[in-house]
Formats: C-alpha cells, sequence, structure tokens
C-alpha cells in the first residue's frame, strides 16, 4: 500500500498525525532559528520538515516520542541544506569521550550567579547562536528542549557519551561568552582590576 | 566522593540523568561544599537561562496557516 492510499483509507489516523505534529510547530521553529540564525530560512526549514514528515508518516509508530522524531528531520534536513551533508565525520577539537572529564579546569573565567541575571535575553541567545553547530544542536534539545541524553543521542545518531561530552563543551563555552559579555558590558570587572 | 568526581557528575545531575543512589551520593557531597555547591548552582542558572532565553518565539502565523493547508 502507498502512503497515499494508506492516507486516503485511514483519515482519522492521518489526521490525528497532523494535528500532533502541527503541536510542535513553536517548537520546531525555535530550533531552526537558532540552527539558521534566519528567520525567513527557519520558515523554509520547518515548512520542509513538515512536508517530509507528512511524505514518511509512515514510517512513524503512533505512541512514540513524535517530537524527536521531528527534530531529527529537521535536523538532518539542516544539515544537508546548509552545511552540505550531515556530520557523521566530523570531529571537533576535544570531543571524544574523555573530554568529559577533564572538568576541573573549566571555572576559570565564569560569571557569578547573580550576575547571570542581568544579562539580556538577546546575548544570551547570541551566545547560544555564536556555538559551533554541533554544540549548538545538542543545547537546543537537551536544555531547551527537555530532551533525555538517549533521546538527544537518537536524534543526533550519536552514542550517548558524545552528547554529554558536547554538551559540557557547549556549556563550558556558554559559560565563558556570558562573563566575556558582563564583562564588556560593565556588568562584572575583570578580576586582573 | 571527592570533588572531581563530584565535578565530573554536574552535568548529569544538573540535567536529571543520575540514578536514585548517585543523586543522593552528590547531594550529599554538594552539601558539605560550599565550592562544589557553587558550580552546580552556576551550572544549572545557565541552563536555566538558555531555556528561558531560548524557549520563547512562536511561529509567525502565516507559517501556521500555510502547514495548515499542506497538513489537513
Amino acid at each position: 500500500m502507498t502512503t497515499l492510499e494508506a492516507v486516503t483509507e485511514r483519515p482519522a489516523a492521518a489526521s490525528n498525525f497532523s494535528e500532533e505534529a502541527i503541536g510542535y510547530l513553536d517548537t520546531l521553529y525555535r530550533g531552526a532559528l537558532r540552527l539558521t540564525r534566519d528567520a525567513v530560512k527557519a520558515e523554509d526549514l520547518v515548512q520542509d520538515t513538515y512536508v517530509r514528515a507528512l511524505r514518511y508518516q509512515h514510517s512513524y509508530q503512533p505512541g512514540t516520542n513524535m517530537k524527536a522524531w521531528l527534530f531529527a528531520i529537521m535536523r538532518n534536513l539542516f544539515w544537508d541544506r546548509f552545511k552540505g551533508g550531515r556530520p557523521e565525520n566530523i570531529s571537533l577539537d576535544g570531543d571524544g569521550e574523555f573530554a568529559l572529564y577533564d572538568t576541573l579546569k573549566d571555572d576559570t573565567a565564569r560569571p557569578e550567579s547573580d550576575v547571570l541575571d542581568k544579562l539580556a535575553a538577546g546575548e544570551v541567545v547570541n551566545a547560544v547562536e555564536r556555538l559551533p553547530e554541533l554544540h549548538r544542536e545538542v543545547v537546543l534539545l537537551v536544555d531547551v528542549e527537555g530532551f533525555s541524553y538517549k533521546d538527544a543521542a537518537e536524534v543526533l545518531g550519536v552514542p550517548i557519551g558524545t552528547v554529554m561530552s558536547r554538551l559540557h563543551r557547549a556549556r563550558q563555552q556558554l559559560q565563558k561568552s556570558l562573563y566575556d559579555y558582563a564583562q564588556e558590558s560593565g556588568i562584572v570587572h575583570g578580576r586582573d582590576s | 566522593m571527592n570533588c572531581g568526581d563530584c565535578i565530573n557528575q554536574l552535568d548529569a545531575y544538573v540535567d536529571r540523568e543520575l540514578s536514585d543512589a548517585e543523586l543522593a551520593t552528590v547531594r550529599e557531597h554538594l552539601d558539605s561544599c560550599p565550592p562544589c555547591e557553587d558550580t552546580f548552582q552556576l551550572r544549572s542558572d545557565v541552563k536555566r537561562l538558555v531555556r528561558t532565553c531560548c524557549g520563547q518565539e512562536a511561529a509567525p502565523s502565516e507559517l501556521r496557516q500555510k502547514l495548515r493547508e499542506i497538513l489537513f
């Protein structure tokens, strides 16, 4: 049976699929904005994600994690379209399993907790958008969307250890960006001053 | 648990990825170690800030309408 026939014969199921899928529009759009850093590209990416989801809805198993399924489609489209292919073979400096364990030196530059609340929301978004894509996407999934490490690993097609090490690196970088911004904007003074 | 072990587990602690037993061990260390507690607080605050600041925008209504036409 083709997908089209399946949709025709099971309109209620198809409608349930569409209803559930459109419920994730805002969250997908935000993810697309962070990935593409461009509102027009984000809209195109989201639209193409839904077109592809509709085409492959037979491969979605009802009751499983549709949000993760949609994110995986969007993420793959993003890499194919904007980055010239998916990043399985790209390796970031220090992106190995053991990167997680060199953490004791990560607190040399950091804002205090109460300083964070004084930062502008736009600057936090900028800091996220300045992360390399491989780090940015894991922050999006885990920190913004609340994915478990396991679900994030499935979306990204990498082992859980890689999710953890990328996340750690991303957070180190974010922390440093926010600290630098706090210094530049006079919210906090450098330790040497 | 020493400080190094604690720091290595802080991300998973902040992300609620630890078992109950692991969580209790980290919590116990944090309760007795102000520097690690500070680090935990900072990581937790950065995560909260990112979630809040990056989780605001809604999709444009034209996009929603266009998708409704595609999906239904």
